[in-house]
């Protein structure tokens, strides 16, 4: 048995475009220095893979990995590893290349890089941890990047001697400890109210809707979520929750959960993974 | 379909409660210390803008200056200035957000700490009227700041008025408080 009596230490900072909250139990003594760890963990993710930050790894991919192989830092090339995964096994329901689309319709900012044509098959892993695209490309990791550093973040809170702990990046979040977390679905036509209740141990969940994100375009509706074959914006009053043993898979099962059709429930399965789908009636997801 | 998706089917909306949450993460006290190292000193050194001011840090910034008192502290450690330790709000989704920002001696970013959350939900609770009608009713509110709910996963709110807190304050260290 330890020989102090636990406290608990519930912080909040804005990164990753939103608010990351991390609330830790453990030493009283070390507490404040393994939240310190897990913020530093989040902050170093939104350094290599941001892509509001010309200076980022992400942002250098962009700009030269038509031109040349980029070596890429190990994190970086771990998310572009399972991005690259889930893309495949989704056949591109998954798609980390549809940012055009999102700069397009002014969601993500411009970034003056080359007219980007190909999509995540272009993608080329090699080794040395080096990363070529075969056609120009402008990659976007924010929701996979997001759920990484919740994961990265959780495991500098395990690495400091945390007991237990929960780190929710803006609806992405991870618990660890023994104990189980219950986690609310928002409501997706109605973000006020809570629609069903979920319970976490050593797990992940992440959320894709376009509650906050749908706004009106000149040719209709858009939002942040782009159905990948057809670049069309998904704008339904729908949300889609994935429980995941990791939360970069989570967040990127969600899209797989969106678009992929049949091949959703194989690809789950492939991770260990379970989705909730939260709609007013039934639908037709996207095939 | 098997065993992997569930799908929920979301109620009519008819009635239901709206959910609020107000979460303290830090007094001022608290962020000073998680902002700056042990055996720091803070003197309270609140600055009152004119109006010239506020309009220079707009321009500066390209952010609107709603307030024109700006609540700051001195930093110091063993009679040197350690840099400065200030208190803002900026606007969430519906409700005021107070954090702090701590720069450096140099003027640069030192740390931000979010120090009280407050958040309101739905579409219906836009306007402070239709809010202000259950503000201090307790029995049948349909407005509730739930201590309950305490993790939600769903869409996500943007910290961009945050980061445009920041270049607001770093305009207001630049033209007014370093001088």
């Amino acid at each position: 048995m330890s020989s102090y009596s636990s406290t608990s230490v519930c912080r909040c900072r804005p990164l990753l475009g939103t608010f990351v909250e991390i609330t830790v139990r453990g030493d009283p003594a070390r507490i404040e220095s393994a939240v310190s760890a897990a913020f530093d963990a989040i902050e170093r993710v939104q350094r290599l893979m941001s892509f509001h930050d010309p200076a980022s790894e992400l942002s250098q991919l962009n700009r030269r990995a038509a031109k040349r192989p980029v070596t890429v830092d190990d994190w970086t090339f771990q998310v572009l590893t399972a991005a690259k995964e889930i893309a495949t096994a989704s056949d591109g329901a998954f798609d980390p290349t549809v940012a055009p689309t999102l700069q397009r319709w002014g969601i993500l900012p411009s970034t003056g890089a080359d007219i980007a044509s190909g999509d995540w098959r272009d993608l080329e892993l090699l080794a040395g941890r080096r990363v070529r695209f075969r056609r120009p490309l402008t990659l976007d990791l924010g929701g996979i990047a997001k759920g990484f550093a919740v994961d990265c973040a959780v495991a500098a809170l395990r690495a400091a001697g945390a007991e237990s702990g929960l780190v929710n990046a803006g609806g992405d979040l991870r618990a660890l400890g023994p104990g189980e977390e219950t986690v609310q679905l928002r409501d997706p036509q109605s973000p006020g109210r809570m629609a069903h209740e979920l319970r976490l141990h050593e797990a992940a969940l992440a959320t894709s809707a376009p509650t906050f994100s749908r706004r009106a375009g000149p040719d209709g509706d858009l939002s942040h979520l782009v159905h990948p074959p057809t670049r069309a914006a998904l704008v339904d009053g729908v949300s889609v929750s994935v429980r995941a043993p990791t939360c970069m898979v989570a967040d990127a099962l969600t899209k797989v959960v969106l678009f992929g059709g049949q091949l959703a429930e194989a690809v789950l399965a492939l991770h260990g993974a379970e989705a909730f789908v939260l709609a007013a009636a039934p639908l037709p997801l996207a095939a | 379909m098997s065993g992997r998706i569930h799908h929920l089917i979301l109620p009519a909306l008819v009635g239901g409660s709206f959910h609020g949450y107000a979460t303290t993460y830090h007094t001022v006290e608290s962020a000073q210390k998680a902002c700056f190292p042990d055996g720091t000193e803070f003197t309270p050194a609140d600055v009152k803008l004119t109006k010239e001011q506020m309009k220079a840090i707009e321009q500066d910034s390209g952010v609107r200056v709603r307030l024109d008192t700006q609540k700051v502290w001195k930093a110091s450690r063993g009679g040197q200035p350690a840099g400065w330790f200030i208190v803002d709000e900026v606007l969430g989704k519906h409700e005021y957000i107070t954090w702090a920002l701590a720069l450096k001696a140099d003027g640069s970013v030192q740390s931000i700490e979010v120090m009280d959350y407050r958040e309101t939900y739905g579409y219906e609770i836009r306007n402070a009227d239709w809010r202000a009608q259950f503000l201090g009713k307790k029995h049948g509110a349909k407005l509730k700041l739930d201590d309950d709910i305490r993790n939600v996963s769903g869409a996500t709110l943007s910290c961009r008025h945050i980061t445009d807190g920041v270049k607001r304050l770093l305009a207001f260290y630049e033209l007014v408080l370093k001088h």
